[in-house]
């Protein structure tokens, strides 16, 4: 990944009023990819929403007579080790993966964009020591990261909310600040400040709003990555405790059955496949419609590749 | 050394003073008292004493933040309080397995990343194209712990190709250390080898776009010949250096994967020492991977600057 | 100083030896399956790394398994669970029950070339008794060890103990150490007088070589390691592909489908220990015997036993297995839901209850059966909060009495004493739950100093059934044990104590 080419300051863009933001959603939608996302997605929430009417069963209804059974007619994806319905639990556990990815990611929303907001914007001394501060919050690996934090707060999954919106909060500090040094120079934000617009208000009504589509992009890449975090947690039983369905415990349950009762690990992983694969593909058709570089080469071309920045593809 | 190494390389330095401070502060955030919870039933006053006088927990903060950051960069990291043995021993007696992991892992990865990433780009919008694409979306949203379990079930399983999990060193038995590798090494190396694909396939885009390859093509060299001599070297250098990133998030990778596979690596240590709340363990063990992760991205910003003046000016 | 802790799984221990826990801390895992075995080409895989090699002070299961090849005690228990000799060749007992006498064997060497003689003993025992070590609690009614010349010990007692043989060498945590041996080594280095000298130990494995002194038969096998192996599935791959011989990291759900594998031997008998939930009785409201009552009316004890251990257990409501001459045939609830819900209406608790079940991921089969029960109280109107800890912690909480309930099991129990004494006479040492029954503590104490066998047992079978009827314990079920092995090796015996021999192993040609 070379530098890039064009010139560094993106072009001076208004706040984008609604108008923009109707067209830029139907540029999305445009896109098969991103649609089917979108749908995946309202469906994934949906689900969540209605999950106790959905599921065919509660998520910890045991009927160890009745266990280990194939997916079949009475059970469309089987049951575990305890007689439980994996369909219902796959249902029940989508809240779950819901709840804490959007927790943990609205964590680090907040305190990353705060973070870079500050920094871009005063500079100096704030600058540096608040990224630098990040800095060393992304020198460790993600999920060690996350790890060492729930060593210290004990498992669970409020805590594993904390520990996940820790690991990914220097990607969005990063990424605001990246955007307000593009902005805070320009016209405008110069101008409104020489009338006397107070700091609060310029960021807030400034410079946040022309900040806004790499946070959004990044806010769906990151949800990505939370809910494999979340997963990934509580399989190795540092996440969510039992029974509560999440579907990263299912696997770790459904891991010693594997070559007795496939089904068990086989629909939860699927499970996250699909949810985080939406996630993923939101963020690319986001980054194609919202990213101004990409997007006119987007629309005089209809695609391009999309260089990534390094700090998305972390996981 | 350029001016801009060193300034990065400054960077690195009061980065990772700053990762071993959090790393200190570890042992201290927890509530209570971390040799009394290590310890638990095994409590006796004598181990309980001589472990915090050994840790230094006594001492004045920063007596004890000097006294550690010196021991480790001595290569001391103290000793665990769950077995007493020096950390670093601990640690190095798991280094081989993670490393077989790591290397075999970005093995798998380029074999994925560079035909495919290439092919993708020499014809956009081809069915190879669209076939890199779902490969490599699909890759980064697989969760690895899933993954090595599907291949377990199929290649352990239903096949019984390759064991299940345990590792087999090097030096015991090298045709048995391939084969305990192989399903491992595959399962980190798919979901690597997906997010290089798609930069293997700019990379390669890039190169093709750049003044010398259209001029080549322009004097009449088809896309395969200036593929070879003119493309692959330039997409490639980047290429490595990615790569180099790539190892460094498959340091973390390997933590789950190491579970799903009983394989007796650093990950592995890692989480034994969170659940036997061995501090200590668990301060070597992060400090390492935060150090050889800080190194490697170094070392791929440095390399960057050599190939791309323009992050260097 | 932690007295058995509990359970554990220790191994063989009587009297509650249980002690053990299986080290503690996390799952080690360690899975350096695929290791050929170093040690004449022996590896034994168990499935936690021990937590220190001290027979005085580890209460870890893997401890024991290790020590077991390496120490000697007094007498030792044989399959049957009888005692028998061993660094003692004979004893008598005064009329008043108050002294024994054990002569020892002679020309027996430790490991060191040190000679054993009753000074040996003495230190050992005054070891435990005077730091409080980890089985002191055994040694309770012992008031002093003598040494009457270098082949006789004398013990003296405050009171009459008819099962001082099993107190004292029901397992390796009472092992005869040479006196003045260096203490703080012992954690990693073993002195002792068994068939095989203590090698090596490293985070991986551990490895032993054969004792040509050792005063009884020679080992057959030159030597052998213990691999730590903590995935059932790792371990049984590395046996079914020969890279250990050993192991008794079996999954409960695969022994059905091991019995007809060629490639592996499975043993299978029924063991020495069992599980039980446990409410705190200084907690209301299952401080009130009603509430206890209607909550173990309201479990389904054969779906717990089928969904922790499938068929590798059977459901028991007291604490001693059917195959054990103490086994008192008492089950008084029968699964009712309807009558749990009068009970508890009964007791004044209308409203829904919270009950807090404290289990450890250390014990998975704890994780799973709590869950079943979650399941099975939730009729009631009991909502089962699943608390899953670390086993530091869990402990931590147990004995400062931090709980509703909570899950567990303990091993290696051989004389009735260790079934009840400490877990339910008033202030027993582990008797977390606080239970407290004049009725009970009376009967403990008789069965105690009762030095006639049968009337031994009316006494235990009457504290049984008021510990069942008082609901101290819901007791779940008793498990078996389990271990594979490669077909063809000879000269090992499963044990319902779990104590792994090795040294008459001979490996399949």
């Amino acid at each position: 990944m070379s530098a890039p080419a064009r010139p560094a300051a993106p072009p001076v863009r208004v706040r984008p009023e609604r108008g923009r933001w109707r067209a830029t959603l139907r540029l999305l939608l445009s896109s098969p990819p991103s649609l089917f996302a979108v749908l995946v997605l309202l469906a994934v929430v949906v689900v969540a929403l209605f999950d106790e009417q959905i599921a065919p069963t509660g998520f910890n209804e045991v009927d160890v007579s009745d266990r280990l059974q194939p997916p079949g007619a009475g059970h469309w994806f089987g049951t575990d080790d305890l007689g439980r319905d994996v369909l219902s639990r796959v249902v029940l556990g989508a809240k779950v993966s819901l709840q804490v990815g959007t927790v943990a990611v609205g964590f680090s929303l907040v305190v990353g964009v705060l973070a870079g907001l500050l920094a871009g914007f005063y500079g100096r001394w704030i600058d540096a020591v608040l990224m630098r501060l990040m800095d060393v919050l992304f020198a460790f690996p993600a999920i060690l990261l996350a790890i060492a934090v729930i060593a210290v707060l004990g498992p669970g999954t409020t805590n594993a909310m904390i520990a996940i919106g820790i690991t990914y909060t220097p990607v969005f500090a990063r990424v605001t600040r990246a955007a307000v040094l593009g902005v805070r120079e320009q016209v405008f934000v110069r101008a409104s400040r020489s009338v006397g617009a107070s700091d609060a208000r310029l960021l807030l009504r400034h410079v946040l709003p022309n900040a806004l589509p790499p946070i959004i992009v990044q806010t769906s890449v990151s949800l990505a990555f939370a809910v494999l975090a979340e997963a990934a947690l509580s399989f190795v039983g540092l996440g969510t405790q039992p029974p509560a369905p999440s579907w990263g415990r299912m696997l770790s349950e459904g891991r010693g059955y594997i070559d007795l009762a496939w089904w068990i690990a086989v629909f939860p992983g699927l499970a996250i496949v699909v949810l985080v694969l939406a996630f993923n593909l939101l963020g690319d058709g986001l980054r194609d419609v919202l990213d101004p570089q990409q997007r006119s080469a987007l629309e005089a071309a209809r695609h391009r590749p999309g260089r990534r920045r390094r700090a998305e593809v972390r996981r | 050394m350029s001016g801009f190494a060193l300034r990065r390389a400054a960077q690195s330095l009061v980065v990772l003073l700053g990762v071993s401070l959090a790393v200190f502060a570890l042992v201290h955030l927890v509530p209570g008292d971390p040799v009394r919870l290590a310890l638990g039933t095994r409590f006796d006053q004598a181990t309980y004493d001589a472990l915090r006088e050994r840790a230094g927990l006594d001492q004045p903060l920063p007596a004890q933040y000097l006294q550690w950051i010196g021991g480790a960069v001595r290569g001391d990291l103290g000793v665990s309080f769950r077995s007493g043995e020096p950390v670093t021993a601990l640690i190095l007696e798991r280094l081989p397995a993670t490393l077989s992991l790591a290397l075999g892992s970005i093995v798998v990865a380029l074999l994925i990343a560079v035909p495919l990433g290439t092919a993708s780009a020499l014809r956009p919008r081809s069915a190879v194209d669209g076939l890199g694409t779902v490969v490599s979306q699909i890759g980064i949203s697989v969760p690895e712990f899933w993954m090595g379990i599907m291949l377990i079930l199929l290649f352990a399983g239903t096949l019984g190709w390759f064991p299940a999990g345990g590792y087999v060193p090097f030096a015991r038995d090298p045709a048995g250390w391939l084969h305990s590798l192989v399903l491992p090494a595959v399962t980190t190396g798919l979901v690597s080898g997906s997010v290089l694909t798609r930069f293997t396939r700019s990379s390669v885009l890039e190169a093709l776009s750049a003044e010398h390859v259209r001029t080549a093509r322009a004097k009449g060299l088809g896309p395969r010949a200036v593929l070879s001599w003119h493309v692959l070297r330039n997409a490639m250098l980047p290429l490595v250096t990615v790569t180099g990133v790539q190892l460094a998030y498959l340091l973390s990778g390997v933590v789950v994967v190491e579970i799903v596979f009983a394989w007796p690596g650093l990950g592995q240590l890692a989480l034994q020492a969170v659940e036997a709340r061995d501090y200590p363990l668990l301060q070597g063990a992060v400090l390492l991977f935060a150090v050889v992760f800080l190194l490697l991205n170094l070392g791929v910003d440095l390399l960057y600057g050599r190939l791309d003046p323009r992050i260097a000016a | 100083m932690r007295r058995r802790t509990l359970l554990s799984t220790l191994a063989l221990s009587p009297v509650v030896v249980a002690g053990c826990t299986t080290g503690e801390g996390v799952d080690t895992g360690d899975g350096t399956g695929a290791e050929a075995g170093a040690g004449g080409g022996f590896v034994a895989a168990i499935s936690a790394q021990p937590d220190q090699l001290d027979p005085h002070k580890t209460t870890a299961y893997a401890s024991f398994q290790i020590l077991e090849n390496v120490y000697d005690t007094l007498v030792v228990p044989a399959e049957d669970l009888s005692m028998q000799p061993s660094l003692a060749t004979s004893w008598t007992t005064s009329p008043d029950g108050l002294s024994w006498t054990f002569t020892l064997a002679e020309g027996v060497t430790f490991h060191d070339g040190s000679p054993f003689t009753a000074d040996s003993v003495v230190f050992s025992f005054k070891r435990i008794i005077d730091q409080q070590l980890a089985n002191a609690s055994r040694f309770a009614t012992v008031a002093d060890v003598v040494a009457q010349d270098p082949t006789h010990v004398v013990l003296t007692l405050t009171s009459p103990t008819p099962n001082l043989l099993s107190r004292i060498g029901g397992f390796k945590g009472m092992a005869i150490l040479p006196a003045g041996v260096d203490e703080a080594t012992l954690a990693t280095k073993a002195v002792g007088t068994g068939p095989f000298v203590l090698d090596s130990v490293s985070a991986g494995e551990v490895e032993l070589t054969r004792f040509d002194q050792h005063w009884g038969e020679r080992a057959t096998l030159p030597g052998l390691s213990f691999q730590f192996i903590t995935e059932p599935a790792a371990a049984l791959t590395a046996l079914q592909s020969d890279q250990v011989q050993w192991t008794d990291n079996v999954p409960p759900q695969q022994v059905e489908q091991l019995a007809g594998d060629d490639s592996v031997e499975l043993g299978q008998v029924a063991s020495v220990d069992y599980w039980y939930l446990a409410m705190n009785c200084a907690k209301a409201p299952f401080s009130d015997r009603d509430v206890r009552r209607a909550i173990a009316t309201a479990l389904d004890r054969q779906a717990i036993t089928e969904a922790a251990r499938f068929a590798t257990a059977r459901p028991n409501q007291t604490a001693i297995p059917e195959d054990s001459a103490w086994y008192y045939d008492y089950a008084p609830f029968t699964t009712d839901p309807d009558a749990a819900k009068a009970l508890l209406e009964g007791a004044g608790v209308a409203g829904p209850l919270t009950m807090g079940l404290m289990v450890t991921s250390e014990y998975p089969e704890t994780v799973t059966a709590a869950q079943v029960i979650a399941s099975q109280l939730e009729p009631l109107g009991i909502t089962v909060q699943i608390q899953t800890e670390d086993f530091a912690t869990w402990l931590d909480r147990q004995s400062r009495g931090d709980f509703d309930a909570f899950l567990l099991g303990w091993l290696g129990n051989i004389d009735p004493a260790d079934f009840y004494e400490d877990q339910h006479r008033t202030g027993g040492a582990n008797n977390y739950q606080k239970y407290s029954s004049p009725v009970t503590d009376d009967l403990l104490d008789r069965a105690a100093v009762e030095p006639v066998e049968a009337a031994r047992k009316a006494l235990y079978d009457q504290a049984a059934k008021q510990i069942v009827d008082d609901v101290s314990y819901v007791y779940l079920y008793n498990p078996d044990a389990v271990q594979a092995w490669a077909p063809g090796l000879r000269g090992y015996t499963i044990r319902p104590d779990k104590a792994i021999d090795f040294d008459e192993v001979t490996l399949p040609a």
